[in-house]
């Protein structure tokens, strides 16, 4: 084959022109473009705060597709193309530094956003995201609105159980502490609310609890459990100060059943995807015993004790 | 003073270029160095700049690595190759240096409007309209000035390297038009899942359509002078250059396996990404049995070695990208670390190192001197692999942890305070690379201007 600058020019152009019609043209005309039955057209404060999005790089540690093998955030629904049928561009992504985003919509309330904007580690005391106070509140309420419609219809729902709660939350915390803390204990089911922590407090338990509490709880509550973390000025509710809760009803199964499920409405989220059954006991009884002051771990009743309890002080 | 900036004279173009390439080494390599830190502490470097925040930095670190360091030392070394490969001098030095001038100022003003909060989003394609415009007209310019030298051209016979350089810049220009969706002002993309498909038909083919083919014209070009031995065989060069053109170009969906794109797109990307082996080997193989028993002669030039140790990458880059294709294997390695490790391997240890290669190859042949100071290259070589191979250590360890917390069901959060040894140690060797590319930068600049040898000495 003799090879001349026409033939190289010439030969390119013969083989980009079909490869570019088959892995390109060939999908962009035939993928359909009906929507799937979440989907909903953006408003404009959703497609400024996409605008945002897209300019301050979100995308590279925030994919936009939930996979069949995933677990976190979003994974009850796999992404389908119809999702995305408005995307330019589209924001997919290629790395899961932060979590995926695409349900992320009404997972928290506005005001969660707001302090997790202003400082990631106000609520994420171990994210690496970067603080984006310098956008300005306009601007981080343009992205707080984009964030709040991604999963569309299905987010509509969950933003507007969101707000349902916090008017409930709101008007409980207005009422002042003793009502507070009754009406967050009658909205945990019944038979948590009498079941002790059933295992024993011991120094490696508080330490694990102590461990958790600073990756996850501290942003909020505060070092010492007063509810006056770096993230409440911009909370409302506030987070709770633990001390209100002694002596009105506390037990192991509602700080298990609160950590475990969170209270939409709130900034309080679950839990359940992040800390595994014995992290939750762990965390709860560290606030039991560090900042209520009144811890029932291990007391009655209780089963059978688990194997690698140590002796109970009868 | 246009005059100056655009003087006529012999192979100064290529010269500016690689004196262009240390430069943006250093930039490229400082945003780098400072998107790890954010990574390894996200409120040590001034917290709340809006210019130096991690999402605006990450696409100036990738397009100035991509355009600015590798594709201007690439690109320089194509000015001196393909007039001596022709036996006759460069059409225009002077065009020569006006397109490097609109390509330097078209990757400058990228970088500055996207730490300015202005980013089409799409990976390796965030620059806005009329910076791509401005890189469209500096591959023109360059284009011209290639064909015309061919024109006139004293040798019939188009080696190899000629061949890589030409289809380079005719794919890439094709590529980055449609892959930036030039015709598209205001997005520079199109809509939906076939923007997805675009923008990594356009991300795949721009390192490899752009980077590959100019880095493979120079191990073509320095390994046979350099080893004292005929190129092995002239077949195996054109099934290699014939089946990456075919092959490359037809794989960029398999970085949306996991996404719901037609399943008859991924087993096409699949299957081409595995079939890259086929270019791959066969450039090496022709390589290997061209150097082969002779690699003494090639580590004895400085800029040999260079190129040998960026092919080893090469090859290392290229088996890897086959199996990560491969649902299975991305199941644990998509979406985290171990992807980054990989991006580093193809552009900095494949076609980065080969461009280094390229400069201490070239830059006594266009000074007429020695470069400046052998000691320092020898250091450069020696920081850029130990960096590139901490690199790929350490990412990919990252990687691994990330991929296989996240199938057991670790959420993402849970798995930060596993990565952050991992991202302080990759912070850490990132000083390496800047160290590399400022000692890069001192030695071409003397190599260039410094007066220490004559101009002489052979």
């Amino acid at each position: 084959m003799k090879m001349t600058p026409s033939l190289i020019i010439l030969g390119s152009i013969v083989v980009f022109a079909p490869v570019l019609l088959i892995a390109v043209i060939l999908p962009w005309v035939t993928i359909s473009d009906a929507p799937s039955e979440i989907h909903r057209p953006r408003t404009g404060i959703e497609q400024e705060g996409r605008r945002i999005y897209v300019n301050n790089g979100c995308t590279y540690c925030h994919t936009q597709f939930v996979r069949n093998i995933d677990w976190d955030l979003g994974a009850e629904r796999v992404a389908q193309s119809g999702d995305y049928i408005h995307d330019r561009p589209h924001l997919v992504g290629t790395a899961r530094t932060g979590p995926d985003l695409s349900q992320q919509g009404g997972e928290h309330p506005d005001d969660w956003h707001l302090a997790h904007f202003i400082n990631p580690r106000h609520t994420r005391p171990e994210s690496l995201m970067p603080t984006w106070e310098f956008l300005g509140m306009e601007r981080i309420g343009a992205l707080t609105a984009y964030v709040q419609s991604l999963g569309f219809k299905s987010a509509d729902y969950r933003v507007q159980r969101q707000n349902e709660w916090k008017r409930k939350a709101v008007e409980a915390f207005e009422a002042g502490p003793e009502e507070n803390v009754r009406w967050m204990h009658s909205m945990v089911p019944e038979p948590c609310t009498r079941l002790p922590n059933p295992y024993p407090t011991t120094e490696a338990d508080l330490k694990r609890g102590h461990r958790i509490y600073q990756g996850f709880c501290i942003g909020c509550h505060g070092p010492i459990g007063d509810g006056m973390g770096p993230a409440q000025p911009h909370l409302y509710p506030p987070p709770l100060n633990f001390t209100i809760l002694k002596d009105r009803g506390i037990t192991g199964g509602i700080l298990y059943y609160q950590i475990m499920n969170g209270i939409t409405g709130t900034a309080m989220p679950y839990f359940k995807r992040e800390l595994e059954s014995e992290k939750i006991w762990a965390v709860g009884n560290y606030v039991a015993v560090n900042f209520i002051g009144q811890s029932d771990a291990g007391g009655e009743p209780r089963g059978i004790a688990a194997s690698y309890e140590p002796p109970r002080q009868e | 003073m246009t005059l100056r900036f655009l003087k006529d004279e012999p192979y100064g173009t290529t010269r500016a270029f690689f004196l262009s390439s240390a430069l943006w080494f250093v930039t490229g390599a400082l945003m780098g160095l400072t998107d790890a830190t954010h990574l390894s502490a996200p409120e040590l470097l001034a917290p709340n700049v809006s210019w130096l925040t991690f999402g605006r930095i990450r696409p100036v670190h990738t397009t100035t690595m991509i355009f600015g360091f590798v594709g201007t030392g690439l690109l320089g070394a194509a000015h001196y190759m393909i007039p001596t490969l022709l036996r006759t001098s460069l059409f225009s030095e002077r065009l020569g240096k006006l397109s490097l001038w609109v390509w330097n100022l078209s990757i400058a003003a990228g970088g500055i409007t996207l730490m300015a909060g202005y980013s089409q989003g799409r990976e390796y394609a965030e620059w806005i309209w009329p910076v791509d415009i401005g890189i469209l007209a500096a591959f023109l310019l360059m284009f011209w000035n290639f064909f015309q030298t061919a024109q006139r051209r004293e040798e019939r016979i188009l080696y190899v390297s000629v061949w890589y350089i030409f289809a380079a810049l005719v794919f890439t220009w094709f590529i980055y038009f449609f892959g930036n969706a030039v015709w598209n002002p205001g997005s520079g993309a199109i809509t939906g899942m076939p923007d997805a498909i675009l923008a990594w038909f356009y991300g795949h083919g721009v390192v490899g359509l752009f980077l590959t083919p100019l880095a493979v014209a120079i191990a073509y070009y320095v390994i046979p002078i350099a080893t004292r031995s005929p190129l092995y065989s002239h077949t195996l060069s054109l099934i290699g250059f014939w089946t990456i053109l075919v092959i490359y170009t037809h794989i960029g969906t398999h970085h949306l396996l996991q996404t719901p794109v037609p399943t008859w797109l991924k087993v096409l990307s699949i299957s081409g990404s595995i079939g890259m082996i086929v270019p791959v080997m066969t450039v090496l193989v022709n390589l290997w049995l061209t150097m082969r028993g002779r690699l003494g002669y090639l580590h004895a030039d400085i800029g040999g070695k260079f190129v040998m140790a960026g092919l080893v990458w090469y090859i290392l880059t290229c088996l890897q990208g086959p199996l990560q294709a491969l649902p299975v294997i991305q199941r644990v390695t998509h979406l985290n670390n171990w992807v980054i490790a990989h991006a580093h391997m193809g552009v900095l240890g494949f076609s980065g190192i080969i461009a280094l290669g390229g400069i201490y190859f070239i830059l006594p042949r266009v000074t007429g001197r020695p470069i400046y100071s052998q000691r320092l290259a020898d250091i450069q070589y020696w920081l850029v692999l130990l960096g590139m191979a901490g690199f790929f250590t350490v990412l990919t360890a990252a990687g691994l942890v990330q991929g296989h917390s996240w199938i057991n069901g670790e959420v993402v959060y849970r798995t930060l305070p596993q990565l952050h040894p991992y991202l302080v140690v990759r912070a850490s060797i990132g000083l390496l690379l800047v160290s590399a590319s400022f000692i890069g930068l001192y030695n071409i600049f003397m190599s260039i201007y410094g007066t220490r040898f004559s101009r002489n000495t052979p």
